[in-house]
């Protein structure tokens, strides 16, 4: 695949629609039912792209996904803050790909 | 100046996330350059996570392109919103500034007093670069990183997916119910029509969560107050 056009075509189907509220500063009205539609799209998304794409993060090892996203999802709960959630959640995977190979079981 | 300062806690998430996109757009084979162009070009932090993920799948251009444009086509709403806000300014300031438009900028400003869009181009500017900062550190830190660590930043994305919807997911059953709905639908879907499942199952899943989640749910509590702060500007108006 060209990547150069692949690039070109995403920033230009994401800029157009930042740039043409900018352009017509009068108010564009959407009706409340597309609004809806429209703020309901970022959690079906990120449904989307969680699952089954989480179970792959690691080919070879299909729970080391589930365990970052169990690990993420709790500490999530506990309102701990979003940059934390991310570094922690690589630190405890640094630590299951250390201990694994000790456990033969697991791979 | 004052909006420089005012973005500095969106910064905080967006370099641990800029370096794990880098990490995920790297192991789908982009180059280092063509990673770094695309946080400063397109800039749309999911919207590039689902790039290098469908690529990595080995999506078509195509699907790709328009996958993007269904899943960032909420900055236009969003940018409805802030340039009904802020004080008249330029074409030759709002034309270069909507390409800012991220969902912590637009929440944040949303909520603010100010209507200077000066203010606004300093926070969201700031959150670009952080974003671009990360990809750079991303690309050339993964190069050095033993391979452990650089296979577990694969999962910061996820992680960061995760963490955005477990807050929503607590507060709705509704919601809830409408995840677990989506990622069975991408799943099944993707038995039928491979790559396709995930726009399908984005866009069938909105549909079908304007009739199960309750029009006070849908949106969480900043956003929520953003979008009043939009609404009442157009009734002045």
């Amino acid at each position: 695949m060209n990547i150069t056009l692949l690039i070109i075509l995403c920033a230009l189907v994401t800029f157009i629609p930042r740039v043409i509220p900018a352009i017509f500063m009068e108010r564009l009205n959407f009706s409340p039912k597309f609004e809806k539609f429209l703020n309901l799209i970022p959690y079906t998304a990120l449904a989307a792209l969680i699952c089954p794409g989480v179970l792959t993060v690691d080919p070879n090892l299909w729970y080391i996904g589930l365990i970052g996203a169990v690990i993420a999802g709790g500490l999530a709960w506990k309102k701990v803050p979003l940059g934390a959630i991310v570094i922690l959640t690589v630190i405890v995977l640094v630590a299951v790909y250390l201990i694994v190979p000790f456990f033969p079981v697991l791979i | 100046m004052h909006g420089l300062r005012l973005g500095i806690p969106i910064t905080f998430g967006y370099i641990p996330m800029g370096i794990g996109y880098a990490a995920l757009a790297i192991k789908a084979g982009l180059t280092p350059f063509e990673t770094v162009s695309m946080s400063v070009l397109i800039y749309a932090g999911a919207g590039q996570i689902m790039i290098a993920t469908m690529l990595a799948q080995g999506a078509t251009l195509f699907n790709i392109v328009l996958t993007s444009f269904v899943l960032n086509f909420r900055y236009f709403v969003m940018n409805t919103c802030i340039y009904n806000k802020v004080d008249d300014a330029s074409l030759a300031v709002r034309i270069p500034s909507s390409h800012l438009a991220v969902d912590e900028a637009f929440a944040m400003f949303m909520l603010m007093e100010e209507s200077s869009i000066w203010t606004y181009i300093g926070l969201a500017g700031i959150a670009w670069l952080s974003w671009i900062f990360g990809a750079i550190i991303g690309v050339i830190v993964l190069n050095v990183l033993p391979i452990i660590v650089a296979n577990s930043f694969n999962i910061s994305l996820y992680a960061l997916f995760v963490a955005l919807l477990v807050p929503a997911v607590k507060e709705s059953k509704e919601l809830a119910i409408l995840v677990v709905i989506t990622a069975i639908l991408n799943v099944v879907l993707q038995f039928f029509i491979g790559n396709w499942s995930l726009i399908i199952a984005i866009l069938l899943g909105a549909l079908i969560g304007m009739y199960i989640v309750d029009d006070d749910t849908v949106l969480g509590d900043e956003y929520k107050a953003a979008d009043e702060t939009c609404s009442n500007k157009e009734v002045q108006q």
